[in-house]
C-alpha cells in the first residue's frame, strides 16, 4: 500500500510476475540442455513465491498457473503441446499447481499480516501522537498540530479541519491549501449526508471537478471527509485530499478513530470555555449590581450636598454672610472633586475588569516616585507626618508611572483617613529575593480580622473613623494595578498595632548594560 | 493681572458649560474670546489668527490630534490641549505633534490661567537666547556652563547639564519623554530612554532641597516634566 511495490499500479504486479515465470522458465531450459534434475518444476515455486510475498496475492496465482502452463508446454513430453503423455507427469504437474496456490496463498497473508502490522504500529503512533498534542489547552494550536500530524502520517496532500461555530465554518488547514483553493471547495459540511440518511461510516469520497468545470484535473484530487459529531449533533468535517485516487481503508479507519477523538477534544474545549464564560459572567455581574449600589449611594451623596450648596447660593431671600457663601462654594469645589475621584476610579476598575489595562513601562527610581506622590498629597495628609524610608542604592525599577503613582496615592490616602490626626505614616521599599516590596504602614487601629480577606474587593467598606470618607475603590484599584504588573498586594495587622500594607514588583535586572558606556 | 495685549484666544470645546465659564473667566481678565464648538469651525476661525488656541481633544466631528496638525500648519498660535485624565496617550501625542500644553479635565481657573500666561509669554519670546537663565534662586549660565542654586555651584555630569538646558528652553512648559529624548540625545537615541527617569532622578537629587516639594523639576505623570519658573 505505502511501500514502494505498493504505489505500483495493479498491472505492474501482474506484468511482473509473468516476467518472473518468464526468467525462470529461460533457467529451467538452461540447466535442461546439459543435464536432467528431478522435479526441477520447484524452481518455479520460488517465482510463485516471490510474487505473493512482494506482489499479492493475483499476481501469485498468475504465476503459479502460467508455471505450470509454462512447464507443461516447454519441458512435458510431448513438448510445446500441453497435452501430457505420462499419467505420472500428469499427477506431478496437478500436485505442482495445487503446492503453487496453497504457497501463494500463505505467502500473500503473512504478507497482508505483516503489512497490517506495519500499519497498525503507524496507526497507533499517529493516534497517540494525536492525543498527545490534543492535550494542548489552546484548541486552535491543537487543532493546526492535529491537522499537521495526520498529513505528515498519511502522507495526503492536505488536511482540513472545519468546525461549525454558530454557522460560520472555521478551518484550519494543513499542507496543500491551494489544491483547496483551486478546487473551489464550498463549505464541507455539504458533502456529508446528514446523520438520519447517514448509512456505514457516515464518510464518501468526492470527486473534486476542476473549477473550469472540465470534470477531471490533472493530478485527479480527491477528498474524503469524515463527519465530527457530539452525540447526534454535527460539530465539523474532518478531510483529507489526497494526490492519488486510490482508496485505502487503513486510512478511513484511523480518520474515523481521529475523527472521534478531535469531537471529543473540541467538546472538552468548549465546555471549559462555557464554563469560563460562565464565570466572567458570574463575576462581571457581581461587580454591575456592586457599581449599581455604589451609583446609588456614592455618586448621589456628593451630588446631593452640590445641588443643596448651589441651591442655597441662589436664594434670593436669605443673606449669606462672606463666609457661609464661601463655605457653600468650598462645598461645592471639593465634592465635585470626590465626584470626579470616584469617576476615576470606577474608569480604572471598568478597564481591569475587561482586561484592556496594560502597563506602559519604563525605568523608574521608585524614590522619586515615592516623594512625588508624597509630595502631592500633603494637602490629604497635612495631619500626619510622613515617613519616607528608601536605601539609597535602590536599583531602577520597571514600572508604568501612572499606575504606581496611583497604587501608592490610594495606599496613602487610604491611611490618612482611616488613623487619627497626629499619628505617623511610613512608607518603605526594600529588596526581598526578586522583588522590591513597598509597604504604608500606619498607627491606626489596623484592619478587623473578618475584613482582611476583603478589604481589596470593590465597593468593600471598613468601619470609618469619622474621617472624609473614600470611594470604596481605592484598595480595588491598587490591586489590579499592581497585579496588572506582575506584583501582588496583601495587608497585615502589626504586632505594635496599625495596618500595613504591602506590594511587590517584580525586580528586573535591565538586561542592556549600555549605560555602562554612557558618561554620566 | 490684566493682560495689557488682549490676546485673542480661540476655544475649541463642544460642552456649552465649558465653554460658558471659561469664556467668562477670561473675557474678565480683557481676553478676546472665540468659540468653536466643532472641528470644522475651528479649521475656519483659526483663520482669524489668535494668539492661542484651547483645544478639546474629544470633539465629535474631528479626530482630535489630525485637528492639531491641520491648526499647525494654518496657524502659529500656541496650542493648549483639554482633555479627560486616563487619556495620557492622547496628550502625549499632542504634544509630540506640537501642542504646547495640556490641561487636565477638570481643571480649576487659576491653573488655566497659568498655563495661558506661560504659553503666550513663549510666543513673545520664543526661545531663550539669553546667555543666563535666572528663576527663584537657580541660574543656568549657558556661556560657562556653570549652574548654582541659591549661589552654591553645582556639580552635574554632561547628561544632567544637557537635560537641566533642554527643561530651561522650555521653562515652564511641559516636555515629554520623547522631546527630552531628542534634545539630549538627538534623533538617533537608542537603550536611553529605559534610563531617562533615571537621569531626571538624579539631577532632581543636587537641585531640590526637598525632594517631596520640588522647587525647579515637576513631574508630569505619565507625561513628562516641566520646569517652573514660579512658585507651585
Amino acid at each position: 500500500m505505502l511501500g514502494p511495490m505498493g504505489r505500483l499500479a495493479p498491472l505492474r504486479g501482474y506484468v511482473a510476475a509473468l516476467a518472473a515465470v518468464t526468467l525462470v522458465t529461460l533457467a529451467i531450459g538452461a540447466i535442461e540442455t546439459r543435464t536432467h534434475v528431478a522435479n526441477i518444476s520447484m524452481l518455479y515455486l520460488m517465482a510463485v513465491l516471490g510474487a505473493a510475498t512482494l506482489l499479492g496475492r493475483g499476481p501469485a496465482i498468475t504465476a503459479s498457473f502460467t508455471s505450470f502452463l509454462a512447464f507443461n508446454w516447454f519441458f512435458v513430453e510431448p513438448i510445446h503441446t500441453l497435452s501430457v503423455g505420462d499419467p505420472k507427469e500428469w499427477f506431478a504437474l496437478v500436485l505442482f499447481l495445487v503446492t503453487a496456490v496453497i504457497t501463494s496463498q500463505l505467502a500473500a497473508d503473512l504478507r497482508d499480516r505483516a503489512r497490517e502490522a506495519v500499519d497498525r504500529a503507524r496507526d497507533a503512533t499517529l493516534m497517540f501522537e494525536i492525543a498527545r498534542v490534543l492535550g494542548e489547552p489552546d484548541l486552535k494550536t491543537a487543532l493546526a498540530a492535529v491537522a499537521e500530524r495526520l498529513r505528515s502520517g498519511l502522507r495526503v496532500a492536505g488536511v482540513v479541519i472545519e468546525l461549525e461555530d454558530n454557522g460560520s465554518p472555521h478551518r484550519t488547514i494543513a499542507g496543500d491549501a491551494a489544491a483547496l483553493d483551486r478546487a473551489e471547495i464550498g463549505s464541507l459540511a455539504g458533502w456529508i449526508p446528514s446523520p438520519r440518511s447517514a448509512t456505514g461510516p457516515g464518510a464518501r469520497w468526492i470527486r473534486v471537478v476542476d473549477p473550469r468545470g472540465a470534470s477531471t484535473s490533472p493530478r485527479d484530487e480527491r477528498v474524503h471527509a469524515v463527519p465530527l459529531r457530539s452525540g447526534a449533533r454535527r460539530i465539523g468535517t474532518l478531510a483529507i485530499i489526497r494526490a492519488s485516487s486510490r482508496v485505502d481503508a487503513a486510512n478511513d479507519r484511523i480518520l474515523t478513530a481521529v475523527a472521534t477523538q478531535l469531537a471529543g477534544a473540541i467538546e472538552r474545549s468548549r465546555l471549559r470555555q462555557d464554563a469560563t464564560d460562565a464565570e466572567i459572567l458570574r463575576r462581571t455581574d457581581e461587580l454591575k449590581s456592586a457599581l449599581l449600589g455604589a451609583v446609588s449611594h456614592d455618586l448621589r451623596t456628593p451630588l446631593a450636598s452640590i445641588v443643596a450648596s448651589a441651591g442655597s447660593l441662589r436664594q434670593t431671600d436669605v443673606q449669606w454672610t462672606a463666609a457661609e457663601r464661601e463655605s457653600f462654594l468650598a462645598d461645592i469645589e471639593n465634592e465635585a472633586r470626590r465626584l470626579s475621584r470616584i469617576v476615576s476610579n470606577l474608569l480604572d476598575l471598568s478597564r481591569m475588569e475587561s482586561g484592556t489595562l496594560h502597563p506602559e513601562r519604563s525605568w523608574y527610581d521608585l524614590a522619586a516616585l515615592i516623594d512625588d506622590v508624597v509630595g502631592r498629597l500633603r494637602p490629604l495628609t497635612h495631619d500626619h507626618p510622613v515617613d519616607v524610608r528608601v536605601p539609597e542604592d535602590l536599583p531602577p525599577i520597571s514600572l508604568d508611572y501612572v499606575e504606581i503613582d496611583q497604587v501608592l496615592s490610594n495606599l496613602l490616602e487610604n491611611a490618612a483617613r482611616h488613623t487619627r490626626s497626629g499619628t505617623t505614616i511610613v512608607i518603605s521599599a526594600a529588596i526581598d529575593g526578586s522583588d522590591v516590596v513597598v509597604e504604608v504602614s500606619d498607627d491606626g487601629p489596623g484592619v478587623p480580622k473578618d475584613a482582611l480577606d476583603r478589604v481589596f474587593e470593590p465597593f468593600f467598606r471598613g468601619p470609618s473613623g469619622g474621617t472624609p470618607r473614600g470611594t470604596g475603590l481605592g484598595l480595588a484599584v491598587a490591586r489590579g494595578l499592581v497585579e496588572a504588573h506582575g506584583g501582588h498586594i496583601s495587608v497585615r495587622n502589626r504586632a505594635e498595632g496599625g495596618a500595613a500594607f504591602r506590594f511587590t514588583l517584580p525586580l528586573e535586572q535591565p538586561s542592556r548594560t549600555r549605560i555602562v558606556a554612557t558618561p554620566l | 493681572m490684566r493682560p495689557a495685549t488682549g490676546a485673542r484666544i480661540l476655544l475649541v470645546d463642544d460642552e456649552p458649560a465649558i465653554v460658558r465659564a471659561v469664556r467668562a473667566n477670561l473675557g474678565s481678565r480683557g481676553f478676546r474670546v472665540d468659540v468653536a464648538e466643532s472641528g470644522r469651525e475651528a479649521l475656519e476661525r483659526v483663520e482669524l489668527h489668535p494668539d492661542l488656541i484651547l483645544l478639546d481633544l474629544g470633539l465629535p466631528d474631528l479626530d482630535g490630534l489630525d485637528l492639531i496638525r491641520a491648526l499647525h500648519s494654518r496657524a502659529r498660535a500656541p496650542i493648549i490641549v483639554l482633555s479627560a485624565r486616563g487619556a495620557e496617550r492622547d496628550k502625549v501625542r499632542a504634544l509630540d505633534l506640537g501642542a504646547d500644553d495640556y490641561l487636565t479635565k477638570p481643571f480649576g481657573v487659576e491653573e488655566l490661567l497659568a498655563r495661558i500666561r506661560v504659553a503666550l509669554r513663549h510666543t513673545l519670546r520664543s526661545v531663550t537666547d539669553e546667555p543666563v537663565f535666572r528663576t527663584r534662586g537657580l541660574t543656568v549660565d549657558i556661556e560657562h556652563r556653570r549652574v548654582t542654586v541659591d549661589g552654591e555651584e553645582l556639580h552635574l555630569t554632561p547628561t544632567e547639564y544637557a537635560l537641566l538646558t533642554a527643561l530651561v528652553r522650555h521653562a515652564d512648559r511641559v516636555v515629554t519623554d520623547a522631546m527630552l529624548l531628542q534634545e539630549v540625545w538627538g534623533p538617533e537615541y537608542g537603550d536611553e530612554d529605559h534610563y531617562l527617569h533615571v537621569y531626571v532622578a538624579r539631577l532632581r537629587k543636587k537641585l531640590e532641597r526637598d525632594p517631596q516639594k520640588p522647587r525647579y523639576i515637576a513631574t508630569e505623570p505619565g507625561i513628562g516634566y516641566r520646569l517652573l519658573t514660579e512658585e507651585a
